[in-house]
Protein backbone atom coordinates (compact mmCIF):
# COMPACT_ATOMS: atom_id res chain seq x y z
CA UNK A 1 0.00 0.00 0.00
CA UNK A 2 1.47 3.53 -1.01
CA UNK A 3 -0.50 5.19 1.63
CA UNK A 4 -1.55 3.60 5.33
CA UNK A 5 -2.90 4.99 7.87
CA UNK A 6 -3.58 3.75 11.32
CA UNK A 7 -5.15 5.35 14.04
CA UNK A 8 -4.70 8.86 13.28
CA UNK A 9 -6.48 11.36 15.65
CA UNK A 10 -6.26 14.71 15.63
CA UNK A 11 -7.29 17.47 18.22
CA UNK A 12 -6.80 20.67 19.04
CA UNK A 13 -7.13 21.25 22.58
CA UNK A 14 -10.71 19.83 23.58
CA UNK A 15 -11.89 19.68 19.95
CA UNK A 16 -11.67 16.16 18.61
CA UNK A 17 -11.30 16.77 15.18
CA UNK A 18 -11.11 13.16 13.65
CA UNK A 19 -10.59 9.98 15.97
CA UNK A 20 -8.86 6.28 15.06
CA UNK A 21 -8.90 7.02 11.62
CA UNK A 22 -7.40 3.83 9.86
CA UNK A 23 -7.12 3.57 6.17
CA UNK A 24 -4.91 2.70 3.01
CA UNK A 25 -4.77 4.29 -0.26
CA UNK A 26 -2.82 2.23 -2.94
CA UNK A 27 -0.87 2.98 -6.18
CA UNK A 28 -2.32 4.67 -9.35
CA UNK A 29 -5.39 5.46 -7.29
CA UNK A 30 -7.39 9.07 -7.03
CA UNK A 31 -8.92 9.49 -3.78
CA UNK A 32 -11.42 11.42 -3.25
CA UNK A 33 -12.66 13.19 0.20
CA UNK A 34 -15.78 14.97 0.76
CA UNK A 35 -16.90 15.85 3.90
CA UNK A 36 -19.05 19.06 5.58
CA UNK A 37 -16.95 22.42 6.20
CA UNK A 38 -15.18 21.69 10.04
CA UNK A 39 -15.20 17.66 9.31
CA UNK A 40 -11.57 17.80 9.53
CA UNK A 41 -10.61 16.93 5.50
CA UNK A 42 -8.11 19.81 5.42
CA UNK A 43 -6.66 18.87 8.45
CA UNK A 44 -6.06 15.17 7.57
CA UNK A 45 -4.02 16.25 4.66
CA UNK A 46 -2.03 18.49 6.22
CA UNK A 47 -1.03 15.45 8.83
CA UNK A 48 -0.65 13.77 5.48
CA UNK A 49 1.97 16.77 4.19
CA UNK A 50 3.89 16.36 7.53
CA UNK A 51 2.77 19.97 8.34
CA UNK A 52 0.56 18.79 11.47
CA UNK A 53 1.86 16.16 13.70
CA UNK A 54 -1.23 13.35 14.28
CA UNK A 55 -2.23 13.58 18.48
CA UNK A 56 -1.94 9.95 18.14
CA UNK A 57 -1.68 7.10 15.69
CA UNK A 58 0.81 6.76 12.91
CA UNK A 59 0.72 6.80 9.28
CA UNK A 60 3.30 5.95 6.20
CA UNK A 61 3.72 6.83 2.77
CA UNK A 62 5.74 4.56 0.20
CA UNK A 63 6.78 2.83 3.19
CA UNK A 64 8.12 5.59 5.23
CA UNK A 65 7.00 6.43 8.57
CA UNK A 66 5.38 10.26 8.16
CA UNK A 67 6.33 10.83 11.98
CA UNK A 68 10.09 9.53 12.13
CA UNK A 69 11.04 9.91 8.52
CA UNK A 70 10.00 13.44 7.35
CA UNK A 71 12.66 13.73 4.54
CA UNK A 72 11.97 10.68 2.05
CA UNK A 73 7.91 11.21 2.92
CA UNK A 74 8.21 14.69 1.87
CA UNK A 75 10.88 13.99 -1.38
CA UNK A 76 7.68 12.26 -2.27
CA UNK A 77 4.65 14.17 -1.96
CA UNK A 78 3.16 17.89 -3.11
CA UNK A 79 0.79 19.48 -1.59
CA UNK A 80 -1.68 22.00 -3.02
CA UNK A 81 -2.86 23.81 -0.18
CA UNK A 82 -5.19 26.86 -0.21
CA UNK A 83 -2.56 29.33 -0.43
CA UNK A 84 -0.73 29.02 -3.14
CA UNK A 85 2.77 29.55 -1.79
CA UNK A 86 3.58 31.93 -3.89
CA UNK A 87 5.83 34.97 -3.63
CA UNK A 88 4.01 37.97 -5.09
CA UNK A 89 7.65 39.97 -6.06
CA UNK A 90 8.48 37.24 -8.13
CA UNK A 91 7.47 36.55 -11.75
CA UNK A 92 5.52 33.24 -12.61
CA UNK A 93 9.16 31.89 -13.81
CA UNK A 94 10.90 32.92 -11.07
CA UNK A 95 8.30 31.34 -8.56
CA UNK A 96 8.75 28.15 -9.83
CA UNK A 97 12.42 27.89 -10.55
CA UNK A 98 12.51 28.64 -6.73
CA UNK A 99 9.78 25.65 -5.80
CA UNK A 100 11.79 23.34 -8.01
CA UNK A 101 15.18 24.70 -6.32
CA UNK A 102 13.55 23.50 -2.70
CA UNK A 103 12.93 20.35 -4.27
CA UNK A 104 16.76 19.62 -5.61
CA UNK A 105 15.01 20.09 -9.18
CA UNK A 106 16.66 22.78 -11.60
CA UNK A 107 14.65 22.63 -14.85
CA UNK A 108 15.66 24.60 -18.10
CA UNK A 109 14.23 28.17 -19.14
CA UNK A 110 11.89 25.53 -21.83
CA UNK A 111 10.93 23.35 -19.43
CA UNK A 112 9.54 26.49 -17.39
CA UNK A 113 8.12 27.58 -21.05
CA UNK A 114 6.43 24.06 -21.92
CA UNK A 115 5.13 23.43 -18.57
CA UNK A 116 3.84 27.59 -18.34
CA UNK A 117 1.69 26.83 -22.00
CA UNK A 118 0.54 23.64 -20.53
CA UNK A 119 -1.52 25.94 -18.10
CA UNK A 120 -2.11 28.41 -20.37
CA UNK A 121 0.20 30.83 -18.05
CA UNK A 122 3.46 30.87 -20.82
CA UNK A 123 2.16 34.81 -21.89
CA UNK A 124 2.24 35.76 -18.17
CA UNK A 125 5.66 34.35 -17.87
CA UNK A 126 7.49 37.44 -16.69
CA UNK A 127 4.47 38.60 -14.51
CA UNK A 128 4.69 39.40 -10.87
CA UNK A 129 2.43 36.62 -9.54
CA UNK A 130 1.20 39.56 -7.09
CA UNK A 131 -1.03 40.54 -9.98
CA UNK A 132 -2.33 37.33 -10.68
CA UNK A 133 -5.81 36.16 -9.92
CA UNK A 134 -6.64 33.38 -7.72
CA UNK A 135 -6.94 31.02 -10.38
CA UNK A 136 -3.62 31.62 -12.30
CA UNK A 137 -2.20 31.43 -8.86
CA UNK A 138 -3.53 27.55 -8.83
CA UNK A 139 -2.76 27.24 -12.18
CA UNK A 140 0.62 28.62 -11.33
CA UNK A 141 0.96 25.98 -8.30
CA UNK A 142 -0.31 23.21 -10.64
CA UNK A 143 2.40 23.95 -12.93
CA UNK A 144 4.80 22.92 -10.47
CA UNK A 145 3.28 19.77 -9.79
CA UNK A 146 4.08 18.79 -13.85
CA UNK A 147 7.88 20.30 -13.15
CA UNK A 148 7.85 18.14 -9.98
CA UNK A 149 6.11 15.01 -11.05
CA UNK A 150 5.54 13.99 -7.34
CA UNK A 151 4.85 10.42 -6.17
CA UNK A 152 2.11 11.50 -4.25
CA UNK A 153 -0.02 14.57 -4.76
CA UNK A 154 -2.07 16.05 -1.83
CA UNK A 155 -5.03 18.58 -3.34
CA UNK A 156 -6.89 20.95 -0.97
CA UNK A 157 -10.17 22.02 -2.67
CA UNK A 158 -8.35 21.97 -5.85
CA UNK A 159 -11.18 23.26 -8.19
CA UNK A 160 -11.66 26.08 -5.90
CA UNK A 161 -11.19 29.85 -8.67
CA UNK A 162 -10.68 27.95 -11.54
CA UNK A 163 -12.35 28.21 -14.66
CA UNK A 164 -13.41 25.27 -17.09
CA UNK A 165 -10.09 25.47 -18.81
CA UNK A 166 -8.14 24.88 -14.79
CA UNK A 167 -10.57 22.22 -14.12
CA UNK A 168 -9.12 19.88 -17.11
CA UNK A 169 -6.10 21.22 -16.74
CA UNK A 170 -6.41 19.71 -12.69
CA UNK A 171 -8.41 16.82 -13.83
CA UNK A 172 -5.56 15.83 -16.56
CA UNK A 173 -2.53 15.85 -14.18
CA UNK A 174 -4.80 13.84 -11.59
CA UNK A 175 -5.14 11.33 -14.46
CA UNK A 176 -1.47 11.22 -15.79
CA UNK A 177 -0.56 10.70 -12.10
CA UNK A 178 -2.62 8.05 -11.30
CA UNK A 179 -1.55 6.01 -14.54
CA UNK A 180 1.72 6.58 -13.50
CA UNK A 181 0.41 4.63 -10.40
CA UNK A 182 0.98 8.03 -8.56
CA UNK A 183 -1.40 8.58 -5.63
CA UNK A 184 -3.83 11.74 -5.60
CA UNK A 185 -5.69 12.53 -2.29
CA UNK A 186 -8.29 15.41 -2.80
CA UNK A 187 -10.57 17.07 -0.44
CA UNK A 188 -13.61 18.60 -2.21
CA UNK A 189 -16.92 19.75 -1.94
CA UNK A 190 -17.19 19.36 -5.84
CA UNK A 191 -18.75 15.74 -6.03
CA UNK A 192 -19.15 16.15 -9.61
CA UNK A 193 -16.17 17.01 -10.67
CA UNK A 194 -14.06 14.83 -8.71
CA UNK A 195 -16.24 11.51 -9.22
CA UNK A 196 -14.87 12.14 -12.91
CA UNK A 197 -11.14 11.29 -11.86
CA UNK A 198 -11.44 9.69 -8.38
CA UNK A 199 -11.64 6.04 -8.21
CA UNK A 200 -12.46 5.83 -4.18
CA UNK A 201 -14.21 8.24 -2.88
CA UNK A 202 -14.94 8.92 1.33
CA UNK A 203 -17.01 10.83 3.65
CA UNK A 204 -15.47 12.01 6.62
CA UNK A 205 -18.29 12.75 8.76
CA UNK A 206 -18.15 13.28 12.49
CA UNK A 207 -14.69 11.78 12.65
CA UNK A 208 -16.23 8.51 11.07
CA UNK A 209 -14.25 7.61 7.54
CA UNK A 210 -16.70 5.52 5.05
CA UNK A 211 -15.66 4.30 1.52
CA UNK A 212 -17.35 4.02 -1.44
CA UNK A 213 -16.38 3.41 -5.13
CA UNK A 214 -17.00 5.06 -8.59
CA UNK A 215 -17.14 4.32 -11.41
CA UNK A 216 -13.40 5.33 -12.35
CA UNK A 217 -12.70 1.93 -9.85
CA UNK A 218 -11.84 -0.42 -12.34
CA UNK A 219 -9.49 2.32 -14.09
CA UNK A 220 -6.40 1.17 -11.37
CA UNK A 221 -7.15 -2.11 -11.01
CA UNK A 222 -4.36 -2.47 -13.55
CA UNK A 223 -1.52 -0.96 -11.82
CA UNK B 1 20.09 17.90 -2.27
CA UNK B 2 23.00 20.32 -2.70
CA UNK B 3 23.10 22.26 0.66
CA UNK B 4 24.81 25.33 -0.71
CA UNK B 5 22.52 25.76 -4.10
CA UNK B 6 19.84 25.52 -1.14
CA UNK B 7 21.42 28.79 0.27
CA UNK B 8 21.82 30.69 -2.46
CA UNK B 9 18.17 30.25 -4.25
CA UNK B 10 16.73 31.12 -0.58
CA UNK B 11 19.59 35.07 -1.14
CA UNK B 12 18.53 35.16 -4.16
CA UNK B 13 14.84 34.76 -3.95
CA UNK B 14 15.18 37.61 -0.97
CA UNK B 15 17.68 39.85 -3.01
CA UNK B 16 15.34 39.75 -6.10
CA UNK B 17 11.72 40.38 -3.63
CA UNK B 18 13.68 43.27 -1.96
CA UNK B 19 15.09 44.76 -4.89
CA UNK B 20 11.55 44.90 -6.13
CA UNK B 21 9.62 46.19 -3.16
CA UNK B 22 12.02 47.95 -1.38
CA UNK B 23 9.98 47.33 1.61
CA UNK B 24 12.56 46.30 4.36
CA UNK B 25 15.61 48.71 2.81
CA UNK B 26 13.15 51.34 2.82
CA UNK B 27 11.67 51.45 6.43
CA UNK B 28 15.05 50.76 7.75
CA UNK B 29 16.74 53.81 6.36
CA UNK B 30 13.74 56.19 7.28
CA UNK B 31 13.61 54.61 10.97
CA UNK B 32 17.35 54.99 11.35
CA UNK B 33 17.32 58.95 9.56
CA UNK B 34 14.74 59.42 12.08
CA UNK B 35 17.36 58.07 14.90
CA UNK B 36 20.74 59.94 13.77
CA UNK B 37 18.95 63.64 13.47
CA UNK B 38 17.21 63.26 16.64
CA UNK B 39 20.48 62.20 18.47
CA UNK B 40 22.13 64.50 16.51
CA UNK B 41 19.46 67.51 17.89
CA UNK B 42 19.76 66.18 21.04
CA UNK B 43 23.55 66.62 21.26
CA UNK B 44 24.12 69.76 19.14
CA UNK B 45 25.00 71.64 22.18
CA UNK B 46 27.12 69.08 23.57
CA UNK B 47 29.50 67.62 21.45
CA UNK B 48 32.03 66.08 24.35
CA UNK B 49 29.25 64.21 25.32
CA UNK B 50 28.02 63.06 21.94
CA UNK B 51 32.24 62.33 21.43
CA UNK B 52 31.84 60.02 24.81
CA UNK B 53 28.34 58.16 23.93
CA UNK B 54 28.76 57.81 20.24
CA UNK B 55 29.32 54.38 19.82
CA UNK B 56 26.24 53.69 22.04
CA UNK B 57 24.61 55.89 19.63
CA UNK B 58 25.82 54.23 17.15
CA UNK B 59 24.56 50.84 17.72
CA UNK B 60 21.37 51.57 19.18
CA UNK B 61 20.88 53.12 16.07
CA UNK B 62 22.00 49.57 13.83
CA UNK B 63 20.42 46.71 16.33
CA UNK B 64 17.21 48.76 16.22
CA UNK B 65 17.35 49.26 12.46
CA UNK B 66 17.88 45.53 12.05
CA UNK B 67 15.14 44.43 14.49
CA UNK B 68 12.81 46.25 11.40
CA UNK B 69 14.87 44.40 8.86
CA UNK B 70 14.27 40.84 10.86
CA UNK B 71 10.40 41.53 11.66
CA UNK B 72 10.32 42.15 8.00
CA UNK B 73 12.33 38.86 6.84
CA UNK B 74 9.49 35.80 7.93
CA UNK B 75 6.83 38.13 7.45
CA UNK B 76 7.26 37.94 3.80
CA UNK B 77 7.24 34.19 3.94
CA UNK B 78 3.47 34.61 5.44
CA UNK B 79 2.36 35.65 1.85
CA UNK B 80 -0.12 32.92 -0.26
CA UNK B 81 1.74 30.50 3.07
CA UNK B 82 4.28 30.39 1.35
CA UNK B 83 5.97 29.09 4.61
CA UNK B 84 4.19 25.58 4.70
CA UNK B 85 6.24 25.15 1.59
CA UNK B 86 9.00 25.61 3.25
CA UNK B 87 8.25 23.80 6.17
CA UNK B 88 7.23 20.73 3.94
CA UNK B 89 10.21 21.39 0.88
CA UNK B 90 12.61 17.79 1.43
CA UNK B 91 15.34 21.00 1.57
CA UNK B 92 17.68 21.03 4.30
CA UNK B 93 16.44 23.54 7.15
CA UNK B 94 19.74 24.61 8.22
CA UNK B 95 20.41 25.61 4.29
CA UNK B 96 17.10 27.65 4.63
CA UNK B 97 18.13 29.46 7.76
CA UNK B 98 21.59 30.06 6.82
CA UNK B 99 20.31 31.08 3.46
CA UNK B 100 17.61 33.49 5.28
CA UNK B 101 20.50 34.21 8.02
CA UNK B 102 22.88 35.69 4.98
CA UNK B 103 19.86 37.69 3.45
CA UNK B 104 19.10 39.62 6.72
CA UNK B 105 22.72 40.39 7.11
CA UNK B 106 23.36 41.34 3.69
CA UNK B 107 20.16 43.91 4.39
CA UNK B 108 21.76 44.82 7.62
CA UNK B 109 25.15 45.75 6.38
CA UNK B 110 23.49 47.66 3.56
CA UNK B 111 21.81 50.07 5.86
CA UNK B 112 24.82 50.43 8.00
CA UNK B 113 27.33 51.52 5.43
CA UNK B 114 24.67 54.08 4.17
CA UNK B 115 24.31 55.38 7.27
CA UNK B 116 27.89 55.29 8.98
CA UNK B 117 28.91 58.33 6.89
CA UNK B 118 26.21 60.24 7.95
CA UNK B 119 27.05 59.50 12.04
CA UNK B 120 30.52 60.56 10.76
CA UNK B 121 29.19 63.84 9.31
CA UNK B 122 26.85 64.72 12.31
CA UNK B 123 29.03 63.59 15.23
CA UNK B 124 32.30 64.87 13.29
CA UNK B 125 34.11 61.97 13.91
CA UNK B 126 37.72 61.18 12.48
CA UNK B 127 37.75 57.65 11.38
CA UNK B 128 40.53 57.23 8.78
CA UNK B 129 42.73 55.29 10.46
CA UNK B 130 40.78 52.97 11.87
CA UNK B 131 37.81 52.51 8.70
CA UNK B 132 39.10 48.77 8.44
CA UNK B 133 38.49 47.97 11.75
CA UNK B 134 35.19 49.41 12.22
CA UNK B 135 34.16 48.16 9.37
CA UNK B 136 35.26 44.45 11.06
CA UNK B 137 33.51 45.04 14.13
CA UNK B 138 30.30 46.08 12.31
CA UNK B 139 30.71 42.94 10.15
CA UNK B 140 30.83 41.04 13.28
CA UNK B 141 28.32 42.40 15.59
CA UNK B 142 25.72 42.55 12.54
CA UNK B 143 26.41 38.91 11.64
CA UNK B 144 25.92 37.86 15.85
CA UNK B 145 22.74 39.89 15.47
CA UNK B 146 21.33 37.94 12.29
CA UNK B 147 22.24 35.17 13.45
CA UNK B 148 20.10 35.12 17.03
CA UNK B 149 17.54 37.48 15.03
CA UNK B 150 16.77 35.07 11.63
CA UNK B 151 16.11 32.32 14.27
CA UNK B 152 13.72 34.87 16.86
CA UNK B 153 11.90 36.33 13.22
CA UNK B 154 11.17 32.65 12.29
CA UNK B 155 10.02 31.64 15.95
CA UNK B 156 7.55 34.86 16.34
CA UNK B 157 6.34 35.08 12.66
CA UNK B 158 3.16 33.16 13.38
CA UNK B 159 2.10 34.42 16.47
CA UNK B 160 -0.16 37.46 17.09
CA UNK B 161 2.38 39.77 18.50
CA UNK B 162 5.51 39.51 16.82
CA UNK B 163 6.23 42.88 16.39
CA UNK B 164 6.08 42.82 20.55
CA UNK B 165 7.71 39.77 20.61
CA UNK B 166 10.53 39.85 18.10
CA UNK B 167 12.29 42.59 20.29
CA UNK B 168 11.19 41.15 23.39
CA UNK B 169 13.09 37.78 22.92
CA UNK B 170 16.09 39.55 20.57
CA UNK B 171 16.91 41.92 22.87
CA UNK B 172 18.05 39.82 26.32
CA UNK B 173 19.97 37.42 23.82
CA UNK B 174 21.53 40.31 22.09
CA UNK B 175 23.06 42.15 24.98
CA UNK B 176 26.13 40.54 24.86
CA UNK B 177 26.92 41.17 21.39
CA UNK B 178 25.92 45.38 21.82
CA UNK B 179 28.22 45.40 24.84
CA UNK B 180 31.25 43.50 22.62
CA UNK B 181 30.03 45.70 19.74
CA UNK B 182 29.83 49.14 21.41
CA UNK B 183 33.14 48.61 23.65
CA UNK B 184 34.96 47.51 20.74
CA UNK B 185 33.91 50.66 18.51
CA UNK B 186 34.52 53.21 21.21
CA UNK B 187 37.95 51.55 21.02
CA UNK B 188 38.61 52.28 17.12
CA UNK B 189 37.15 55.46 17.33
CA UNK B 190 38.57 57.26 20.12
CA UNK B 191 42.46 55.77 18.33
CA UNK B 192 43.40 53.37 21.59
CA UNK B 193 45.66 50.53 20.75
CA UNK B 194 44.13 47.50 19.30
CA UNK B 195 45.26 45.13 22.37
CA UNK B 196 43.28 47.22 24.67
CA UNK B 197 40.05 46.82 23.23
CA UNK B 198 40.87 43.34 20.74
CA UNK B 199 39.19 40.58 23.68
CA UNK B 200 35.83 42.75 22.16
CA UNK B 201 36.94 41.91 19.03
CA UNK B 202 37.17 37.89 19.90
CA UNK B 203 33.95 37.80 22.12
CA UNK B 204 32.12 38.99 18.90
CA UNK B 205 33.71 36.45 17.03
CA UNK B 206 32.51 33.74 19.60
CA UNK B 207 29.25 35.54 20.14
CA UNK B 208 28.81 34.52 16.21
CA UNK B 209 30.06 31.02 16.63
CA UNK B 210 27.86 29.60 19.62
CA UNK B 211 24.70 31.90 18.04
CA UNK B 212 25.25 30.76 14.35
CA UNK B 213 25.22 26.93 15.69
CA UNK B 214 23.16 26.64 17.92
CA UNK B 215 20.62 28.83 15.34
CA UNK B 216 21.58 26.30 12.78
CA UNK B 217 20.69 23.21 14.82
CA UNK B 218 17.40 24.89 16.24
CA UNK B 219 15.99 26.64 12.84
CA UNK B 220 14.79 23.12 12.03
CA UNK B 221 12.87 22.32 15.08
CA UNK B 222 11.00 25.86 14.94
CA UNK B 223 10.64 25.67 11.06
CA UNK B 224 8.29 22.09 11.95
CA UNK B 225 6.93 23.10 15.13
Amino acid sequence: MAIQAFQLTKSFGNYLIFEDLSFEIPKGECFALFGSNGAGKTTLLRVLATLVRPTSGRFSILDHDGLTEKEPVRQAIMFLAHGSHLYDDLNAQENLRFAMAMRGQHPSSKELKLCLDQVNLGAFAEMKTRNFSAGMKRRLALAKVILAQPQVLLLDEPYNALDEGGVEVTNHIIRDMTKRAGIVVMTTHDREKATQVAHRTGLLHQGILTFSSTDNSTAHAIF
Amino acid sequence: MPFFRVIQWVVWKDLISELRSRETLSSMLFFALIVILVFSFSFAMDQDAAQQLIAGIIWVSFVFTGIIGLGKSFSAELQNDAIEYLQMSPAPKGAIYLGKMIGNLLFMLVVEIMLFPLFVLFFNLDIVEEIGLLLLIFFLATLGLSAVGTLFSALTVQIRAREVMLPVLLLPLAVPVMIAAVEATRGALEGQPLVIYSQWIELLTIFDIIFTVVSFWLFDLILDS
